[in-house]
């Protein structure tokens, strides 16, 4: 009963604040006078948070650490926690009107707290105290929402495909060379999985993961959804995506069941797959759930490589709380953490490669997160602009696309009834 | 049956047979029985002894090792665990777990005994409804209070401290406990109260030294589910304590299991058992005591 209640409690956080945090809405945009630099006889206190393991912790600590250094007058306190609980927290204190100055923040996040007037607007710092020119433009509009600078992204990563080589040899299989066409890879998948004799497979059933729907779309052109936030595919198209890899499914892919033993993990991770997509910065986690030396990392699969249908995702972002009190400081360690060459250097890749210029000359990045750098900049004749920032409520149906496609995989559920299922949720979750 | 086996010479030709037979019989059903406990044991403890010995696997068997037994058993995850996170040493989210889990316990035992005598015994105005309101926040979701119970704690400055989380505890809030034990001050014969009074003993007196040494059972099932709840609260510290010094074990576990920036199951599987020990230790020294209280309370009629 009383675990019920707290697992309970948990999820009825999220309900009660989406209501709640309407209600608070009007009441942002404190902050003071525009823009300069911090007044550096003033002692400030400034309140900073990420999500993140024990290891990024202690990079955190090392960069505060180096900025209260530079700025005596300015004390910085960390706080961390793991990610779903980082977002449960985080919306309580919009709610009660208690965020944080320094935010860690994710995209997914940035049009549900920007839209209700939570983060504070960046735009009258830059070039006054924030230094955005260090950054390429179709990333850096990526924190923004309707012409305000909500955020500042401290790298990117992009879709991508992995290949582990040890598998690849212990199946006696030939590797796959990468960005060719879809078929092909199918074909690649089918052949590692009958090299081995079904110990190993040539990968994970792709439909299941809505970024690779997302690739197929852009493929075409198209977009998941469109700039109003309108759903921007039809339930048959749907259908038809998850039936494609029927073949696929009865013949070359880890079979779902095997997927659940290994979860946490992937299939990948637990070294049962040659290969998987997923984002470019999953490679130092792919590397430590492994255990192997070197993995590689290869274009994803396309009919046609002169279609732009990549873009760089920031992997995370620095926003302001709208009620903080000392926006000069928090403007001001932002610069610190998104440009200072030794920021850089402490953190490596591992906030995905340094979006500005500066930090990631700082950076000067090696092994496998070299790369990492070197296969973003491989396919940059495929990186167009980004989408729009995600819809508010994203997260969810990226999770319930992962579900369905999770039945699919178990053949709990036909491809039609799921995207059926899926349009439902659309409904609800977009209001429409 | 004592007389056939304390006079065997004595059994007819037929006996011996039966008398094998019955004692075979109930090995053979003895067995059954210890062989179906075990199983019944296996099933209930098996998740206990997997996170044991998942805690001797190196984090890379993880997924990839499915068999019950580590293969390269090692002590390296207590290790890892035990040298902290982020400069903060592990001690330091037991001794805050302690400190949450004691204040509890105490702020529990000591409030919520005093509203309950004040509901059984005392006879004041309006009891009845407040005693309603009391059971009526019961049935009041947690959900709707996070917010508003958080704008207080905030507008208290008391954020980033462990007041939020002990403060309730000592003004009696938990309504379970005060019910548990109304209803044990009721059982309680009004004629012992009536004695004291005679003997020229006030509503204080009659608390301390008759209605708490009669319902020590209900006090001391109140102390372990006040340490049990108090130890495993996820969502009262994430939500109050900022400062990671401040973190109990519940936060400080969510931290090796990071799933955007990697995952040490390893050192997450062994600190769950660390941080199960107290827990078990506590339990099993207070349930002697909670087994005796039931007993007595039993005779008492």
């Amino acid at each position: 009963m009383f675990n019920k209640l707290s697992r309970r409690a948990g999820s009825g956080v999220a309900v009660t604040v989406a209501a709640a945090l309407m209600l608070t809405a009007c009441g942002g945009n404190g902050g003071g006078e525009a823009g300069g630099t911090p007044d550096p006889n003033e002692e400030v206190t400034l309140n900073f948070t990420w999500w993140g393991n024990e290891d990024r912790a202690e990079r955190y600590n090392e960069a505060i650490a180096l900025f209260e250094e530079e700025n005596p007058n300015i004390d910085v306190n960390g706080t961390f926690m793991d990610f779903p609980a980082y977002w449960e927290k985080r919306q309580t204190e919009a709610a009660g009107g208690g965020l944080p100055d320094v935010m860690q923040f994710d995209y997914s996040y940035l049009r549900q707290y920007g839209q209700n007037g939570l983060l504070l607007d960046l735009t009258e710092y830059e070039g006054n105290g924030l230094t955005t020119d260090s950054i390429d433009e179709t990333l850096l509009a990526t924190g923004k929402l309707e012409d305000q600078t909500l955020a500042v992204p401290t790298g990117y990563n992009a879709w991508s495909l992995f290949e582990n080589p040890a598998v690849i040899e212990q199946a006696g299989a030939e590797g796959y060379e990468g960005g060719t066409s879809w078929e092909d890879y199918d074909a690649y998948m089918a052949s590692v999985t009958e090299a081995s004799g079904g110990e190993v497979y040539g990968g994970t059933d792709y439909t299941g993961r809505i970024q690779n729907f997302e690739l197929q779309l852009r493929q075409e052109g198209r977009e998941l959804f469109t700039e109003e936030g309108e759903i921007n595919f039809t339930q048959e198209e749907l259908a038809e995506f998850w039936s494609s890899a029927q073949d696929v499914r009865d013949n070359a892919t880890i079979p779902a069941r095997q997927l659940e033993e290994v979860a946490p993990k992937s299939g990948f991770g637990a070294n049962l797959t040659a290969s998987e997509m997923t984002w470019s910065n999953f490679m130092g986690g792919y590397l430590a759930d492994t255990g192997a030396e070197d993995l590689t990392i290869l274009a994803p699969p396309t009919d046609d490589p002169s279609v732009k249908d990549l873009y760089q995702k920031p992997s995370m972002l620095h926003a302001v709380g709208a009620q903080t009190e000392h926006p000069e400081a928090a403007v001001a360690f932002v610069e610190f953490l998104i440009n200072s060459p030794e920021v850089g250097e402490i953190f490596g890749a591992t906030l995905g490669v340094p979006a500005s210029e500066t930090a990631l000359e700082g950076a000067a990045l090696e092994g496998p997160e070299l790369e990492v750098k070197e296969y973003l900049d491989s396919v940059a004749d495929r990186i167009g602009d980004p989408p729009a920032a995600p819809v508010v409520g994203y997260g969810a149906l990226e999770n319930t696309f992962l579900t369905l496609g999770t039945s699919i995989g178990l053949g709990a559920i036909t491809p039609e009834d799921a995207a059926q299922q899926f349009f439902d949720e659309v409904a609800v979750t977009l209001g429409s | 049956m004592t007389t056939i086996e304390t006079n065997p010479t004595a059994v007819p030709p037929v006996q011996p047979t039966r008398k094998r037979r019955q004692p075979r019989r109930k090995t053979a059903a003895t067995v059954a029985w210890i062989i179906g406990i075990v199983l019944l044991t296996a099933v209930v403890l098996y998740p206990l002894l997997w996170m044991i010995s998942a805690s001797l696997k190196p984090s890379a068997e993880f997924g990839s090792n499915q068999s019950f037994l580590p293969e390269n058993p090692t002590f390296d995850n207590f290790v890892k665990v035990m040298e902290g996170v982020a400069g903060i040493p592990t001690w330091r989210f037991f001794w805050n777990s302690t400190i949450l889990g004691i204040g509890a316990v105490i702020g529990t035992v000591i409030s919520s005994s005093m509203a309950a005598y004040a509901f059984a015994r005392l006879d004041f105005k309006g009891r009845p409804l407040f005693f309603t309101m009391m059971i009526g926040t019961l049935l009041l979701p947690f959900h709707v209070l996070i917010i508003p119970q958080y704008i207080v704690f905030r507008n208290l400055g008391m954020v980033d401290t462990f007041l939020p989380l002990l403060v309730g505890k000592f003004l009696a809030t938990e309504a379970f406990f005060v019910f548990l034990m109304v209803q044990f001050i009721r059982n309680l014969p009004k004629e012992l109260d009536e004695a004291a009074r005679i003997d020229g003993c006030g509503h204080w007196r009659i608390f301390w030294s008759i209605t708490i040494p009669l319902i020590k059972p209900a006090l001391i099932t109140s102390s372990i589910f006040a340490f049990i709840w108090s130890w495993n609260d996820f969502l009262g510290p994430l939500l109050y304590l900022n400062s990671p010094e401040n973190y109990p074990l519940p936060l400080a576990l969510r931290v090796f299991n990071d799933q955007t920036s990697g995952s040490d199951y390893g050192a997450t599987v062994a600190i769950s058992v660390l941080a199960l020990l107290p827990v078990m230790l506590f339990f099993i020294i207070f349930q002697r005591f909670l087994v005796a209280g039931v007993a007595t309370q039993g005779l008492k009629g």
